[in-house]
């Protein structure tokens, strides 16, 4: 491609500017202030267009600096090229309002989009970032605070790695980190949100857990209690040794003791009936013998001393067993006279067991329905799984922890590879730039920078700074050859001010040899001399 | 002699049912119950076979309560019960002290038992699970005796862990019907004889379509059997295919009009599928505020021509990535690598 003409209706300092364009060598000398940077920015405005930053860094974009003071209208220029043997004019309009480009082949007048891809076409694919990183050179700059020496390993190195240098690789693993941090964040949260879940289920288990224990404890007492009215209580006297042996009899002796306690309470009753009915006994006895002797009139006096007797005897025994009768009736009655009580305190006693069986199945009850709901609930905490979000952010964090190991993956391979590629025509051109100084430059397995002297080899970072400039121009210059297959307009602003005479003259000669166009915008009058030489020859 | 066949009832369960049904869905899985039951008590069914997973765990006492409270309703019906590995019999299940009213008969046993209706000519057999997991084929050796005219078999199980079964061997052994509980979806194993009831309710979002109960007759001709849909919701997947104009906002239009079409009462689980423009981002949160939206899975992957990109880029660094994920597919996890590796190196191009 070679820039045959180009027109600027209003760009930055620069308005009805006409220049005409030849194909070789050539030099635009002006003084500092004269717009050469500005006709640089031109030719890259014109071949890419100017996308306007966004808030902030607007205010100090490409676009706003260059941006006509009056008649915005007027923010727009022509270029004419050719290229694959047809003439071509490219006209934009930058004005924010009317930005449009158009293109067409002046030879057959077809027109061709911009906004298609045909401009792109025709420049071989090469993009603006490829533009800026190999033909269209300044002077090699460092970052504040950075050497030059890394400046320009960092440049081969991304250059080599992204195999043209159009590519931030260290933006891009930056921007996939990020997304993947945010990624984890999101995972935590919902990771997070399941923990909250299964805690609260777990916390639920643990006041289950208490009441369970609560209710264990109740229950002991309980039985205790119970234990207690049965007879648990040892060592009170009274009533409570009376209501022991009760129990006991009632309980554990099926009763033969009490029965046993009962016939003696009743023997001193019987003694004294069985003496009555002795006497009454013997009483009629004797009054049946004394009425038989009396009427043996022999006898009579004797028979009526027995009757009296018998009849004394009768009435003796008849009183004792009254005596005996009314006894044993006392002793019975206050024997179910204290039976009734008892059986009162044991009523008592049992409503009182009753109720606390009672309460201790409640309290069962309650335990075991508590310890199935929580049972229940652990089982469900351990079955929370990780839902589809779940599983698919954490996929997406695999997924972009894959796609930095493959950026840096294919980045060295690529580095290496390109690296390979660039380092011959990297050191031919070097090579001749310094005159056989060096005899080659190499980007190593690391995509670090090393200049070879014959002798030894010398690390970038203990190269001056215009060697450092040379290397930086022969890759540059290697790396379009590499890359495009279109050579394009090498356009140099400044960049040789650092130039020893003897290398400036090597550059410019060897510059002359290429087949292709190459601008040169300089405020010095020493490239000018040398080519006027060079054309003497 | 009618009968009706439910399974998975899973009381006592709590299913995601999305914001708007969540926190009532256990009740409604308990009305889903009280409506079977009521049911059988206005058809006078003579038969409620219950093919496991009554209860989602074990059941509590106030719940067994509440359940045998409703079988007592039924005067004509008597109920045939099992356990399955979700309300198996622990140790100290209430299952094993439960006094039930006399129409329900539960076959606990961890061999198989029958229990026979004269009345009905039939006798119905099956065994509970005992344990969460039961790997030996149990029904392998199951078979009607000639007790009963009729003869029915409650089964619970069929996959690899819960009692695998033989359907060519159990259809061999002769059963009037086999009644199947454990898989939620409904299905036929082996025409009207073998038949998984399927989830009374829908449980969670894997049991998708419609699900009820089923009712059954069996005469001197035969069997037949009805499928009869009672759940009150569906769970619904709706996968929503995107292309490169969607934006949040048309998808979002696209999820309401969808829910509007296959009702406003259903449980939705929504997959975006497709390729979406690689500049935008669906934010799948703020398409959540409309309809009862479980989640929505974003499976969308940016609609980029990699064969296209391939041949631009070759040589450089696009190129050589793309290359490194040969041959993946599109769904794998490959492929969302790339996607995601050529967006950054996109978005980073031109910025040096």
């Amino acid at each position: 491609m070679i820039i045959t003409e180009i027109y600027i209706k209003n760009f930055g300092m620069l308005s009805e500017r006409r220049l005409r364009f030849s194909d070789g060598v050539q030099v635009l000398y002006g003084e500092n202030e004269s717009g050469k940077s500005t006709l640089h920015a031109f030719i890259r405005a014109m071949l890419f267009g100017m996308e306007r930053g966004r808030g902030k860094a607007a205010a100090k974009d490409a676009f706003t600096r260059y941006e006509p003071w009056e008649n915005p209208g007027s923010y727009a220029g022509v270029l004419w090229f050719r290229c694959g043997g047809k003439r071509f004019r490219l006209e934009r309009n930058f004005d924010r309002y009317t930005k449009r480009a158009s293109l067409v082949c002046e030879d057959d007048g077809e027109e061709l989009s911009v906004e298609h891809g045909d401009l792109e076409m025709l420049l071989g694919g090469m993009s603006a970032s490829l533009y800026d990183s190999t033909v269209s050179v300044g002077q090699l700059a460092a970052a504040p605070g950075q050497e030059l020496s890394s400046a320009l390993e960092n440049y081969a190195a991304n250059f080599c790695e992204t195999g043209g240098g159009d590519i931030d690789v260290n933006g891009a693993l930056k921007s996939l980190r990020e997304k993947q941090k945010e990624t984890e964040k999101a995972l935590h949260k919902a990771a997070g949100a399941r923990d909250e879940m299964t805690r609260k289920m777990l916390q639920e288990c643990r006041y289950l857990e208490q009441d369970i224990a609560d209710l264990s404890a109740e229950y002991k007492e309980k039985k205790e209690q119970l234990a207690a009215l049965r007879g648990g209580r040892q060592g009170a006297a009274g009533e409570l040794e009376e209501r022991k042996r009760y129990e006991d009899g009632k309980y554990t002796e099926n009763g033969e003791e009490t029965g046993k306690r009962e016939g003696q309470r009743n023997k001193p009753a019987a003694g004294v009936i069985a003496g009555g009915l002795a006497a009454v006994f013997a009483g009629i006895c004797g009054s049946v013998l004394g009425w038989l002797l009396s009427n043996d009139l022999q006898q009579a006096a004797a028979g009526g001393l027995v009757f009296a007797v018998s009849v004394i005897l009768f009435l003796a025994g008849a009183g004792i067993l009254a005596a005996g009768v009314y006894i044993r009736t006392k002793v019975g009655r206050n024997r179910a006279e204290e039976a009734d009580k008892e059986e009162f305190r044991a009523d008592r006693d049992s409503g009182e067991t009753e109720r606390i069986r009672w309460e201790m199945e409640r309290i069962r009850a309650e335990w075991k329905e508590k310890e199935i709901r929580c049972s229940n609930l652990r089982e469900q905490s351990e079955e929370t799984e990780p839902g589809d979000t779940e599983k698919n952010l954490a996929r997406r964090c695999r997924a972009l922890k894959r796609a930095q190991e493959q950026v840096r993956l294919a980045a060295e391979a690529l580095g290496r590879q390109t690296a390979g590629r660039l380092n011959k025509k990297a050191s031919d051109i070097f090579a001749e730039l310094t005159e056989g100084r060096y005899q080659s430059l190499e980007i190593g397995e690391k995509l670090q920078i090393s200049a070879w002297d014959g002798t030894r080899r010398i690390p970038a970072d203990r190269l001056s700074r215009g060697t450092l400039e040379q290397i930086w121009f022969s890759v540059r210059m290697a790396s379009s050859e590499i890359l495009q297959d279109e050579p394009m307009p090498v356009i140099l602003d400044d960049t040789f001010a650092l130039y020893d005479e003897k290398r400036l003259q090597s550059v410019l000669k060897w510059l002359s040899r290429q087949k292709r166009q190459v601008i040169i915008l300089t405020c010095s009058k020493r490239e000018e001399e040398i080519l006027r030489q060079f054309r003497k020859y | 002699m009618k009968f009706i066949h439910i399974a998975d009832v899973h009381l006592g369960a709590q299913p995601d049912a999305g914001p708007a049904y969540t926190e009532k869905r256990p009740e409604e899985l308990w009305a889903a119950f009280e409506h079977v039951v009521g049911v059988c008590r206005t058809e006078r069914t003579d038969l409620l076979l219950i093919a496991g997973d009554l209860f989602h765990r074990q059941p509590l006492l106030r719940e067994l309560k509440e359940v045998n409270y409703l079988f007592s309703t039924l005067s004509h019906t008597q109920v045939v019960l099992i356990a399955g590995n979700h309300d198996y019999i622990k140790k100290d299940s209430y299952y094993r002290t439960f006094r039930w009213c006399e129409n329900v008969h539960t076959l606990f046993g961890k061999g198989l038992e029958c229990v026979e209706f004269d009345e009905l000519q039939t006798a119905v057999y099956g065994l509970s699970y005992h344990s969460r997991e039961i790997r030996e084929p149990l029904y392998n050796a199951a078979a009607p005796e000639g007790r009963q005219k009729y003869e029915i078999l409650l089964a619970h199980g069929g996959d690899d862990r819960h009692i695998p079964i033989d359907w060519e061997n159990l259809e061999r052994a002769g059963f009037s019907y086999v009644a199947l509980g454990h898989i939620h979806k409904p299905r036929s194993v082996r025409g009207d004889r073998m038949v998984y009831a399927g989830a009374l309710e829908p449980i969670d979002c894997n049991d998708a379509g419609s699900h009820g109960y089923v009712g059954g007759e069996i005469t001197e001709k035969g069997i037949r059997t009805r499928r009869v849909s009672c759940a009150s919701r569906e769970y619904i997947n709706l996968e929503i295919q995107v292309d490169e104009d969607d934006t949040s906002g048309s998808v979002k239009e696209r999820i309401r009009d969808h829910i509007r079409e296959y009702g406003e009462e259903n449980i939705y689980k929504i997959t975006l599928k497709g390729g979406r423009s690689s500049e935008i981002f669906f934010h799948t949160e703020r398409m959540k505020d409309w309809g009862n939206v479980l989640e929505i899975v974003d499976e969308t992957h940016p609609a980029y021509d990699f064969d296209r990109m391939l041949r631009e880029n070759e040589g450089n660094l696009i190129g050589a990535y793309i290359a490194g994920f040969a041959g993946c597919t599109r769904d794998s996890e490959e492929y969302q690598a790339l996607c995601e590796g050529v967006e950054a190196l996109l978005e980073n191009r031109g910025r040096v």
